[in-house]
């Protein structure tokens, strides 16, 4: 009896297999083709979207097309920077054990996922591999802006978006006929559906419905809905159309939201419902509001004495406050809308890792903490650069990008100015840096990574790059990098 | 036997005996038939059959020696990165024993799992499906991160109905030699709100003082006030009697040593069945909630239910 997973066994093998995604995969094509005619421009190149929509699928398939190797490394293991060094570092440089000719494809799964505290270093080491390699690097993120930009501008972005039905339904209507099982009427439809966009459990769920059949019935579909947007909706009706509170809070009961969610939802939606498009403002809105605010103070009172409990009467403010908060029925349809706080919370989340990126740089050049950083000498840092005698010193000495400049001036793009003042300090980068390698190694600059090695010195960094490549990923973690300057000069002597 | 506690003594050895779950546990059942399981995620509410289902499944699948293929971890005792990475890896890693086909791994609260931990868990979950299968429970489905949610056939217990209860129950009391009275059952089922362990213990407890169950019994064991005293109460106190009502609660608390918190918790029961205006009832649930807080915030019971009871006549009065 093989136990053997469909999830598994219909993995697709070719890049031809991947269902939907016609675009993203594509870009992949593209990317990888460079690879086979020589080192692109963009060594690496990162999936990112949802689970379950083939990212991983898309990579091991794309290696099995081409014939590459492929090492995978993800968050079940542990990914220090040593580790990750070890690992993907000697298999980016070292040419392949089959064959010369043939590419080793280095996957970095979960590449979002890096711990602070156990994998610590990693996002540093991942940026040093994709600068330094001689292999395709494949980077898979559920979430893109958790990356840190100075990968993300590394790397080729690819997006995977989410399986519409029609797409996913031929392919499930495959795996039937493979294992000989029959389906009823509009089983492959509901499954598709429930899956919201998730081809991976809509297998699973398939599987489920099939083990011990041989004919699937709908109402053999009987794993839950995972937490998709169909059933929220039904809730919501009842929240703003009917009159009957106590119906309503029985409804979330079946949604296996939690309150916190919940309250996005209704917030997101109780303006739109009850103004009906008048003008002013209707008086349910706001009654329904005090009762919503009062709701939270719950909220927030169970997150800050995790006292659960407490959750029940948020419930109740929540749906029946909103229930009772309307004077008379709204009627005429309007669509919910998904909270749209969730939607911009990824555009938050990017500028608040810039900022924080930033003020570590300067933290680190003026000794201070990130915290104090922010509050303080950001705005300074803007001015100055604003001003032209500072701006290529200041470029230098933090060893700023563009994105960076930009942010700090305060801007929305990337200026002639800005451009004109990255470059500068560019320049002068390089020449410290190239006096450096000279008195280092006289003989020149092959691989630097080698050198490391036969030399003995990984201790010292040995060229501006790759200290500007600490400071670029923001480690504060490195005060003892600071010391290393003088070491730096004696040598010089 | 008596020393041994029921709730462990009966628990379900089989899905079958897993009750007010039908739909889920025919499914669960045909997995044990043909002896293939997906990774299962197990959501709901305490009490309503989650690890005995896990458990039931791995007897099912193993009988006697399920123990050598069965490993339950507390994700809330041990719920940071490293577990994951060190403890559950290696378990997931080594073949099953004997002829089984593959392990299971039952992570009990593993929405206590911080989210790192839980991204750590998904390809090991992945990588391993030749030796081992998950089974996740959680209060909450939504704490527990979509990439393994999307991994997992989801199934959902809900909270227990008074049928399936009173069913459980039953069936102990017949085993133990108990006789349970009809007004038994219904203070059980006030007691147990869909908790099937909270009902059992409630009933062992109550088997300590007769063998016949009656509800003074179940109450007192469980220090809950009479649900109609407690409807009394709110009435008298809607009617604007505000004395009267602050008496009989003071009688209460003190002739059944009530705590200021189990009595708001009925109170806020009892409010749905109150004959008020549905805005009435959501602010006076405010009211009662905010009771509620300042009680876990250490103020005075005394002061606070009183304080409560006024609000109640000042809101029958308007």
């Amino acid at each position: 009896m093989a136990s053997i997973e469909w999830v598994k066994k219909y993995r697709p093998n070719a890049l031809s297999e991947i269902v939907g995604n016609k675009k993203a995969v594509e870009s992949l094509k593209k990317w990888a083709e460079e690879w086979q005619n020589g080192i692109p421009d963009k060594k690496g190149i990162i999936l990112h979207g949802q689970a379950g929509i083939g990212k991983t699928s898309a990579a091991h398939a794309l290696a099995s097309d081409l014939g590459w190797e492929t090492i995978e490394m993800n968050a079940s293991d542990q990914r220090t920077a040593s580790i990750i060094e070890k690992i993907a570092g000697s298999a980016s440089q070292m040419s392949s054990l089959t064959g010369t000719s043939s590419k080793r494809l280095i996957i970095l799964d979960e590449a979002d996922n890096m711990h602070g505290n156990a994998d610590r270093g990693g996002k540093r080491a991942i940026g040093n591999i994709i600068k330094n390699t001689d292999q395709p690097i494949l980077l898979i993120a559920n979430d893109l802006y958790s990356m840190t930009t100075s990968i993300r501008s590394l790397c080729e972005v690819v997006k995977f978006n989410t399986i519409q039905s029609r797409s996913m339904i031929p392919a499930l209507k495959n795996i039937c006929v493979e294992e000989d099982i029959m389906c009823g009427v509009g089983v492959i439809e509901k499954i598709a559906e429930i899956s919201g966009g998730d081809l991976r459990s809509a297998v699973k769920d398939l599987q489920a419905a099939a083990i011990g059949r041989s004919e699937i019935n709908v109402e053999d579909v009987t794993t839950a809905e995972r937490d998709t947007k169909e059933s929220i909706f039904k809730v919501l009706a009842k929240i703003f159309k009917s009159t009957d509170p106590v119906a309503a809070l029985h409804a979330t009961y079946s949604l296996d939201e939690t309150p916190e969610d919940l309250i996005q939802w209704i917030d997101e939606n109780l303006p739109i419902q009850y103004q009906e498009g008048k003008e002013g403002i209707d008086s349910d809105i706001i009654q329904g509001y005090r009762n919503l605010s009062r709701a939270d103070i719950y909220l927030g009172r169970v997150k800050k004495r995790q006292n659960y409990r407490l959750w029940r009467y948020a419930g109740i403010l929540m749906t029946c406050g909103t229930v009772t908060a309307k004077s008379h029925i709204h009627r005429g349809f309007v669509k919910y809308q998904p909270p749209s706080i969730w939607r911009k919370m990824g555009q938050l989340r990017a500028k608040r890792n810039m900022r924080d990126n930033v003020a570590s740089k300067i933290g680190q050049h003026c000794h201070k903490p990130i915290q104090q950083t922010r509050i303080e000498l950001i705005k300074m840092y803007g001015m100055m650069l604003k001003d032209e005698d500072y701006a290529v010193n200041v470029t230098t000495n933090l060893k700023l990008d563009v994105d960076e400049i930009v942010f700090l001036t305060g801007g929305k793009k990337v200026t002639k100015k800005i451009q004109k003042i990255y470059d500068s300090a560019r320049l002068q980068i390089e020449e410290t840096a190239s006096s450096d390698i000279n008195v280092f190694f006289k003989t020149g600059k092959n691989d630097k990574g080698q050198m490391k090695k036969q030399t003995g010195f990984d201790q010292i960094p040995d060229n501006a790059t790759s200290n500007a490549m600490i400071d670029k990923i923001g480690d504060t973690s490195t005060p003892t990098r600071q010391k290393k300057k003088p070491q730096k000069t004696l040598f010089d002597f | 036997m008596k020393e041994e506690i029921w709730i462990e003594k009966y628990r379900p050895f089989k899905l079958d005996d897993v009750v007010g779950q039908s739909e889920s546990i025919e499914r669960l059942k045909s997995y044990v038939k043909t002896g293939n399981l997906p990774h299962l995620l197990f959501s709901g509410p305490p009490g309503v059959g989650k690890t005995a289902t896990a458990v039931s499944i791995a007897r099912e699948l193993y009988g006697e020696g399920w123990r050598e293929n069965f490993t339950e971890l507390n994700a809330s005792d041990e719920r940071g990165i490293d577990v994951v990475r060190t403890k559950i890896k290696s378990f997931a890693k080594t073949s099953p024993l004997g002829d089984a086909d593959f392990k299971i791994i039952f992570l009990d609260e593993a929405d206590a799992l911080t989210s790192d931990a839980q991204a750590a868990l998904r390809r090991t979950m992945e990588r391993y499906t030749n030796n081992c299968r998950f089974i996740l429970s959680c209060n909450y489905s939504s704490k527990i991160i979509e990439p393994i949610q999307s991994r997992c056939a989801v199934y959902r217990f809900r909270p227990l109905s008074d049928a399936a209860v009173e069913q459980r129950c039953r069936y102990v009391a017949e085993k133990e030699g108990l006789q349970i009275a009809d007004d038994g059952f219904e203070a059980i089922k006030y007691v147990a709100q869909g908790d099937m362990r909270k009902a059992i213990n409630a009933l062992q407890a109550a088997s300590m003082f007769e063998t016949t169950v009656h509800r003074d019994n179940i109450y007192k064991i469980t220090a809950t006030a009479h649900p109609e005293d407690i409807l009394e109460i709110l009435k008298t106190a809607l009617e604007g009697k505000f004395m009267p009502a602050r008496k009989k609660l003071d009688v209460l608390m003190t002739q059944q040593g009530l705590s200021g918190e189990d009595v708001v918790g009925q109170i806020y029961r009892a409010a749905f069945d109150l004959d008020i205006l549905p805005k009435q009832m959501v602010d006076l649930m405010d009211v009662i909630g905010e009771i509620d807080f300042r009680l876990t915030e250490g103020a005075d019971e005394r002061i606070q239910l009183d304080a409560l009871l006024a609000h109640f006549a000042l809101s029958g009065e308007e």
